[in-house]
């Protein structure tokens, strides 16, 4: 595995919903980039664009949703454009998703068995007996009990955890390179989510598998991803190493972020607010799209959109960390 | 901000006043989700009784914020809704200002509800779609008979807008105009109308996203300040929970196991589930402290365990947990003084 290649590449991704009043830009010049065996994180509130960026990429946006430019290529090879066939055989074999519900990403109709061998034996040639030995042992190593019989159970038979290390299973079923987890714990208990986050940890550490964890919580993302990219009205605000990143923040909107998630070990009496709410599709501002909420905006940052630029250890889209404004501060 | 005119005199009202306001004494909520007759004569089963809240105690004192944090299913939004007389317990009672909150639809305890309101956690389900911004802020004050002349309500209705900083000209759009924050404060607003003093929050930033949270969880804190109230706050999330409360109840399957202080409860956890939440919590501050493995799950509280309903999770249960469930205790230790429901700390093992 050279390191130089990096297995996912999004370049200048743009998605675009078509109405009636317009064409909405939910996803605007978005690049990123997953190196093999790595966890991405991607933070943002709802409407950030951050699942959309996540369900281009498997080539499940749903209608009218389009990806307008930009590619998209799975080591090396480019898949946003490519036929609704090749595209199936490459989702699941090579790319994994877990979703955030996993009660609507289970057939209800089906036993958790069949739908593991099912994957199995469409996407590797393995035959029914050895496909259920190997879905067997899936659901060993995904930490459910009795795996032998629990195989044969229907989803509604399962709590939400274990619902959840089901999907697991399934979006490794056929090892891919690499998943997309789409708030894989939002929609489970603290305790649970412990649980699921140090099993997917391990499981992609044990199978060398890149993960690109789409979340809300930063918590999450602190505990697990490498790097991570922050988004913000469908544009990547930050992105960086994920110790810098949370402790060395350098756009605004991720210091706005970091200061409003309250804490367990300071005391802090106010939380950091960021005034106002994130822009509507309809009505993203001109220039830097957070410009109207940041405190520390001047005339440039209405005007002109700033793109990814060197600051500190990450990359930030903010005129701040341009040399002409850090020339004329010094 | 204009200081609200306070319908009983409030002096004093700053965190730390002691006189107790709210009294929850052994409640507990029964649900019977029995399969239909029919279903239970030819499947010979007997009912199924759901005990969602199994006898809860605890004090709130003016301007004070207690905090009931669990897991799902634990019971915690049922506590919330047989504080404001929205369920009646099955067993113990609630009282408000040492009257019992039973008497609320009696003529006499008609003052009583307009001092409790309640925010509700999905600001999109909480609203009427189809009322403008005042009608819903009005409504508790017509509903209680406080106000009948126009003017005064929307002069009312324009001061709670205010409050929650809102502009008074939003009164006439309609919820769907609105964000999730905007919703949640809208919420907040109707509550504030008839001037409560109690509000119990089920949720009101789970719904919300961070940064959104945060305005909400500052306007909670300086409505309190100003206005001298009284919350219950109902969350699953910990972090928020530190943010906001004075004290912390842990529920797990119906009953409180641990009731504390903030700063004790979160230094020095004693019960071991809420040890296991804490743990369980991700770190952002990612110091790599060691994580204790989380075993199981809520068990299913319809069947739940003998004993503590904690002991097949826990560590530290031995043979007396099987059998035998523990009360809540005042517990005095080096981290401060908690009330724990676990024998292992009582019989000091751990």
């Amino acid at each position: 595995m050279s390191i130089t290649e990096p297995l996912l590449e999004v370049r200048s991704l743009r998605i675009e919903f078509p109405t009636r009043r317009g064409t909405l830009l939910a996803v605007d010049d978005v690049s990123l980039s997953i190196a093999p065996g790595e966890v991405l994180g991607v933070v943002g509130e709802s409407g950030a664009g951050k699942s959309l960026t996540g369900a281009a990429i498997i080539g499940l946006l749903e209608p009218p949703g389009r990806i307008a430019a930009g590619e998209i290529k799975l080591a090396g090879l480019r898949i946003d454009n490519l036929p609704y066939d090749d595209m199936r055989k490459i989702r699941g074999r090579e790319i994994g998703a877990i979703f955030q519900d996993p009660l609507t990403s289970l057939n209800p109709l089906y036993t958790v068995g069949q739908q593991i061998v099912e994957t199995i034996t469409t996407h590797l040639n393995m035959s029914g007996s050895k496909a259920r030995e190997r879905a067997i042992e899936l659901l060993q190593s995904t930490g459910i009990p009795a795996a032998e019989r629990r195989i044969d159970h229907y989803p509604h038979q399962f709590s939400g955890g274990m619902r959840q290390r089901v999907v697991i299973a399934l979006a490794l079923a056929a090892q891919p390179k690499l998943v997309i987890a789409d708030e894989p714990t939002t929609a489970l208990d603290v305790s649970i989510q412990a649980q699921i986050i140090s099993l997917l940890k391990q499981l992609c550490r044990d199978h060398g598998t890149a993960v690109m964890l789409v979340t809300h919580d930063m918590g999450v993302i602190a505990e697990t991803a490498d790097r991570v990219a922050v988004m913000y009205a469908g544009r990547i605000a930050e992105v960086g190493p994920v110790a810098d990143v949370i402790h060395r923040p350098q756009h605004p909107y991720t210091m706005g972020l970091m200061g409003s998630i309250p804490s367990m070990v300071a005391d802090k009496e106010r939380l950091t607010q960021i005034d106002g709410t994130m822009p509507r599709l309809t009505a993203i501002p001109s220039g830097c799209a957070f410009h109207p909420r940041c405190t520390r905006a001047f005339d440039r940052c209405s005007r002109e959109r700033p793109d990814l630029m060197p600051a500190g250890a990450s990359m930030a889209a903010c005129w701040l960390h341009d040399s002409n404004t850090l020339r004329r501060a010094a | 901000m204009a200081a609200v005119p306070r319908p009983i005199d409030q002096a004093g009202t700053a965190a730390g006043s002691d006189e107790v306001i709210v009294k929850a004494d052994g409640i507990a909520k029964y649900f019977d989700v029995s399969p239909p007759w029919l279903n239970r004569v030819l499947e010979r089963s007997g009912r199924q009784i759901l005990h969602a809240v199994d006898g809860v105690s605890f004090t709130i004192r003016r301007g004070e914020t207690l905090s009931l944090v669990g897991e799902s299913g634990c019971g915690k939004s049922t506590v919330a809704r047989l504080l404001v007389g929205l369920y009646t317990p099955t067993r113990g009672r609630v009282e408000f200002f040492g009257r019992d909150l039973g008497e609320m639809n009696t003529a006499a305890g008609r003052g009583l509800r307009q001092k409790l309101q309640m925010i509700f956690q999905d600001p999109y389900a909480s609203l009427n779609p189809r009322w403008r911004v005042h009608d819903i802020v009005a409504e508790p004050l017509i509903a209680h008979g406080l106000m009948r002349d126009r003017e005064q309500i929307t002069a009312r209705v324009d001061e709670v807008l205010q409050q929650v900083k809102l502009s008074p000209a939003d009164r006439v759009k309609y919820p769907h105009q609105f964000s999730g924050g905007q919703r949640q404060r809208l919420s907040i607003a109707r509550a504030l109308a008839t001037k409560p003093e109690f509000l119990v929050c089920d949720e009101p930033t789970s719904a919300l996203d961070v940064s959104v949270q945060a305005q909400v969880l500052n306007l909670m804190k300086d409505l309190q300040r100003e206005l001298g109230l009284t919350y219950l706050f109902i969350s699953h999330n910990l972090a928020v929970v530190h943010h906001i409360s004075d004290r912390v109840g842990v529920m797990y399957l119906g009953k409180v196991v641990e009731l504390a202080p903030r700063r004790t409860l979160f230094e020095a956890p004693r019960h071991p589930y809420t040890r296991m939440l804490l743990d369980a919590i991700p770190d952002l501050e990612m110091t790599g402290r060691a994580r204790t493995p989380v075993a199981g799950e809520v068990p299913n509280p319809l069947n739940p365990p003998s004993g503590c309903t904690f002991h097949p999770r826990c560590p530290h249960a031995n043979a007396r947990c099987r059998s035998e469930a523990p009360a809540l205790r005042r517990v005095q230790h080096a981290g401060g003084d908690a009330e724990v429901a676990c024998h292992a700390v009582e019989e000091g093992r751990i």
